[in-house]
């Protein structure tokens, strides 16, 4: 991966790889950087809001004060120059074509409203046909699933979900429903306009065979392809040419270091991106997404101008974001793996099917039975363990027996994430605090979180 | 409520920050940490909670970053609070300002400090397009984003909603809104346009307005909210009636006059006239409507739903919701209302909350987890995001009460202001003012003479950056394309076609306006012409 410096002057100088003389940044500069984090939590759940460390922040301030001190120049003269460098950095790591391409937004939720938006309009307007089938796994993040009510159901478009298998064990079994699903969504004849794939998934976390499945959409003839990749950049390897999709969103301030928040949204150069309009609609409006987007009345744009300072820490690691991922991967494996033993239970999914993030199966004797269960024991943990960890409800399915441990079926999972600033006491102190509350014959339900 | 844990208690340990004493309570559980400064004396347990300090009082963790000095070392037992008690008695916690310690009165240098951020050669006489922020406001701000970084999961679940909560509840009251539900906080006007037109696109897809029926709206409507409407209405099917508004305008009865006129033209084509929207004050030329009579001529006329479109309403004009009796009212409160970017509520006379009809309510376009649960829950979430501007609005109220008689005493000393400097420039310049003083906010429009040549849109933008390159004077001016009834004839004669949009803001001095009436004398003199400058480079 190339390199790239800023002289400060708004030029962009692209270096090829040199041997490096500067030391790589050290553990204790590491730690500066994320000294805003809460000390004494334990945060392992990097997936849900992402982290910043303390050099971005300050690029964030800055272009917060270039603002505030003269905005009108700053609308003039510095606002679009800024962002095009930001699409730019982003267009290079993702692959992209044309950097006509790549738009910043504020998060993927908002990339999915666009793309939705679009597919609504289509029903309302008479291009699609009513009861034209939208396809998504049933793990799809609320967010989506509610756009889709809102956008897709409402304009009469009807709603196809996949099931995504989990615990799992590889690639096929998620291929094998995918395949159901599609056929399911062209019975009776019906097209399948869209079809959202999460190049993630959320909960429970599973990396799916995403070029595969984009594959087999246009073999079966599917009109779009969204890839709902919110946690990819920067815990996968991301090109979007080769995943293919039509629309292909992720998150920045996830895995990518920018503050809260930004994300880019791709958009394949063709006919139906054409019609993609961000819903806030401003001065800019038709002049394409982009731009659209790059104006969407007075606010604070700064979290999309800091990207360049992001790009520029994470190149200060060893490996860049190749080496980041790749660091993250193989210790949240390793620390998954760690947990399973303790516990006697197992991973939600292969390694090779995870990325920074792993599910770790909770021990039965907890007996988590229901969604509240789960967030309960994580308040609890919270409250009285200092650790930070999404815990996600496997329900069991009829005619199924689930993963069993020693003394019954395990009903529930934790995602744990590693990111540059966890330390091997984080996951120590998640590991005892379940031991403690097995121990204690506590159960969800008893659990206090106050 | 004080509960003692089993794991015991420790004193914070308060050695980085040496100006500030932390006492700790313990509510509920720990690990939903808030710091709490116990002010002058209080030992008796819980103290006055507060928001940890601004960043300019203390050492912040950031800008120890900055220097990369030292680290933070607070260390923090396994005992903080999660929730705010009820009754606190801070602005930032309560959204109600007259609850509070009554700060002293700001001094003049006081309100300079206030804006020392601002670029000081800059003669700043755009209020109207981007607002302005106080220090006092954009540290408060920093505070909130610093609580979302430190634990953004506690933040999101503990923190984030009440505070949006109390910011609505101030603004209901600022606005006279009878019920906190009616109001929602969005990013600006423009979002909540797209809001209110999205809607309307879905009346017209799901039959509740038929093709053809028509939408109302000024002719001098704000750029974006007509792109908005040619993006939900047109689209839909919708027929677009613009008011024609002469300019300069003499009196309130020749814009309700114009007014009459396009409803008139839309019955006389037998459409049914489905919405209007109406700004408060336009933005360009910026004159202030009536825009009372005009909501009640809708009733009259059977217009079903209005939406003011006030992006300079809060702060400016006055605003009484009630009063003005539209279906949906917004403004931003980052350009009058000292709120950071960006911040704006939109009031919804008739919206119900969660458990309406989804399809007549009104629906925040980035649909998230809260979706049918009503506009404002919905708008309290739309995506991992930095809300902290939604989160100063108590703040800035605070800072509005530093004034003699709060935002009232503002607006009335902006206005009398304003139209002083605008006489006085037009005096200097030979010109007119583009509406009289009872038309004008805290904003005004001054004619530029004649001689300067503004032939089109583009002169008055290269004007506009000559200004601000050669002078140093930051102020937009208006091409007039309409020459009506001869008016805006300069004193020499030959016609006014251009006119600055000055504004006056608690910051600005006479000096600015000064500037600019020197800048443009100068440019008088030297014979200067539009024609004569170059395309500025575009970004």
């Amino acid at each position: 991966m190339e390199t790239v410096e800023d002289h400060g002057n708004g030029e962009l100088n692209h270096l090829t790889k040199k041997p490096r003389l500067t030391r790589f940044i050290t553990e204790s500069a590491i730690a500066d950087e994320f000294a805003h984090h809460q000390p004494g939590v334990a945060r392992i759940n990097n997936g849900s809001f992402g982290s910043c460390p303390g050099s971005v922040l300050s690029s964030q301030r800055e272009w917060q004060l270039k603002f505030l001190r003269q905005p009108d120049d700053f609308y003039f003269n510095g606002l679009r120059k800024g962002i095009l460098r930001s699409r730019t950095l982003v267009k290079d790591l993702v692959g992209a074509d044309d950097v006509e391409e790549v738009s910043l937004i504020d998060n993927a939720t908002t990339g999915a409203a666009i793309v939705l938006q679009q597919i609504g309009r289509a029903f309302a307007e008479g291009r699609f046909d009513r009861n034209d089938a939208v396809l998504m796994f049933h793990c799809a993040f609320q967010a989506v699933k509610k756009s889709m009510e809102a956008y897709v159901r409402r304009a009469g478009g009807s709603v196809i979900e996949v099931r995504l298998p989990f615990p799992i064990r590889c690639d096929e079994e998620i291929i094998t429903e995918f395949r159901k699903g599609l056929e399911k969504a062209k019975s009776n004849g019906r097209k399948v306009r869209l079809a959202i794939i999460d190049h993630i998934t959320s909960m429970p976390s599973v990396v799916t065979p995403v070029k595969e499945l984009v594959r087999i959409c246009r073999e079966e003839g599917v009109d779009q392809v969204f890839v709902d990749a919110a946690h990819a950049i920067g815990s996968v390897e991301v090109n979007v040419q080769e995943i293919g999709a039509d629309f292909y969103v992720s998150n920045l301030h996830k895995w990518f270091f920018c503050p809260p928040s930004v994300a880019f949204l791709y958009c394949k150069k063709s006919g139906s991106s054409l019609d993609a309009h961000h819903p806030v609609v401003s001065h800019e409006y038709g002049n394409g997404l982009p731009t659209e987007s790059s104006w969407i009345g007075t606010r604070d744009y700064s979290s999309q101008l800091a990207v360049p300072t992001a790009f520029e820490f994470v190149n200060s690691f060893e490996g860049g974001i190749r080496g980041i991922m790749k660091r993250n991967h193989d210790e949240v494996v390793k620390m998954g793996e760690m947990l399973a033993e303790s516990w006697g239970t197992n991973l939600g999914a292969p390694p090779e099917m995870c990325a920074s993030m792993v599910m770790v199966g909770l021990p039965s004797r907890l007996y988590v039975t229901s969604d509240d269960d789960a967030l309960r024991l994580r308040s609890h943990l919270r409250a009285y363990y200092g650790v930070e960890v999404p815990i996600h409800y496997q329900g069991p399915r009829d005619g199924e027996d689930g993963v069993k441990d020693e003394y019954g079926i395990v009903t529930a999972y934790v995602r744990i994430s590693h990111q540059v600033y966890n330390t091997l006491d984080d996951y120590c102190k998640l590991r005892d605090a379940i031991n403690q509350i097995v121990d204690n014959k506590k159960t969800c339900k008893t659990l206090l979180i106050e | 409520m004080l509960r003692r844990l089993r794991t015991g208690l420790r004193p914070l340990h308060s050695g980085s920050r040496p100006n500030y004493q932390a006492r700790v309570c313990v509510i509920g559980s720990p690990f939903n940490l808030l710091l709490f400064h116990s002010g002058s004396g209080s030992e008796s347990g819980c103290s006055t909670p507060l928001l940890p300090p601004p960043l300019s009082q203390t050492q912040s963790p950031l800008s120890n970053l900055d220097h990369g000095r030292r680290r933070r070392r607070l260390h923090f037992p396994y005992h903080f609070l999660s929730t705010l008690p009820a009754n606190s008695n801070n602005p930032a916690m309560n959204g109600d300002a007259s609850h509070s310690k009554k700060k002293p009165k700001l001094s003049p240098p006081e309100i300079s400090s206030e804006f020392s951020h601002h670029d000081p050669a800059v003669a700043r006489i755009n209020n109207g397009s981007f607002g302005c922020c106080p220090r006092s406001v954009t540290a408060a701000q920093r505070d909130w984003q610093h609580q979302f970084l430190r634990q953004p999961d506690n933040f999101f679940l503990n923190l984030l909603q009440p505070a949006i909560s109390r910011s609505r509840s101030l603004v209901a009251s600022l606005v006279n809104a009878p019920h906190v539900d009616q109001i929602s906080l969005v990013d600006n006007a423009t979002t909540a346009a797209a809001i209110f037109l999205q809607h309307c696109a879905w009346s017209f897809a799901e039959g509740r307005f038929s093709p053809g029926d028509a939408a109302v709206m000024l002719h001098y409507a704000y750029g974006a909210v007509k792109k908005s409407v040619e993006a939900y209405i047109t689209r839909a099917g919708g027929h677009v009636i613009e008011v024609d508004l002469p300019f300069p305008v003499k009196s309130e009865d020749e814009i309700i006059t114009e007014f009459r006129k396009a409803l008139a033209k839309g019955k006389s084509e037998g459409r049914k006239v489905r919405i209007a929207v109406i700004d408060h004050v336009t933005s360009m030329p910026a004159v202030v409507i009536p825009v009372k009579e005009l909501v009640k001529i809708c009733r009259e006329e059977g217009v079903e739903q209005v939406f003011v479109d006030a992006a300079h309403g809060i702060g400016c004009v006055d605003v009484d919701v009630q009063e003005i009796g539209a279906d949906f009212y917004t403004s931003n409160l980052h350009k009058w209302f000292f709120c950071p970017p960006s911040v704006a509520f939109l009031y919804c006379r008739n919206q119900s909350n969660a458990g309406g009809d989804t399809q007549l309510q009104l629906h925040h376009p980035v649909v998230s987890h809260e979706y049918g649960n009503g506009l404002p829950v919905e708008s309290g979430w739309i995506g991992t995001r930095d809300y902290s501007a939604q989160l100063v609005v108590p703040s800035a109220a605070e800072f509005v009460e530093r004034f003699p008689g709060g935002i009232d005493g503002i607006k009335a000393a902006n206005h009398s202001a304003v139209v002083e400097m605008g006489e006085m420039l037009a005096k200097a310049w030979g010109t007119n003012l583009g509406s009289p003083p009872e038309m004008c906010g805290s904003m005004i429009m001054v004619g530029l003479p004649a001689c300067l040549g503004i032939g089109s849109e583009s002169d008055s933008l290269k004007l506009r950056t000559h200004l601000r390159d050669c002078f140093a004077v930051e102020v937009p001016i208006y091409f007039n394309k309409r020459r009506h009834d001869h008016r805006g004839e300069e004193a020499g004669g030959g016609v006014i076609t251009g006119y600055v949009r000055i504004s006056y803001q608690v910051y600005n001095k006479v000096e600015d306006y000064e500037r600019l009436r020197d800048a443009v004398h100068k440019l008088v003199n030297d014979g200067f012409t539009c024609g004569s400058l170059v395309e500025p480079e575009s970004d």
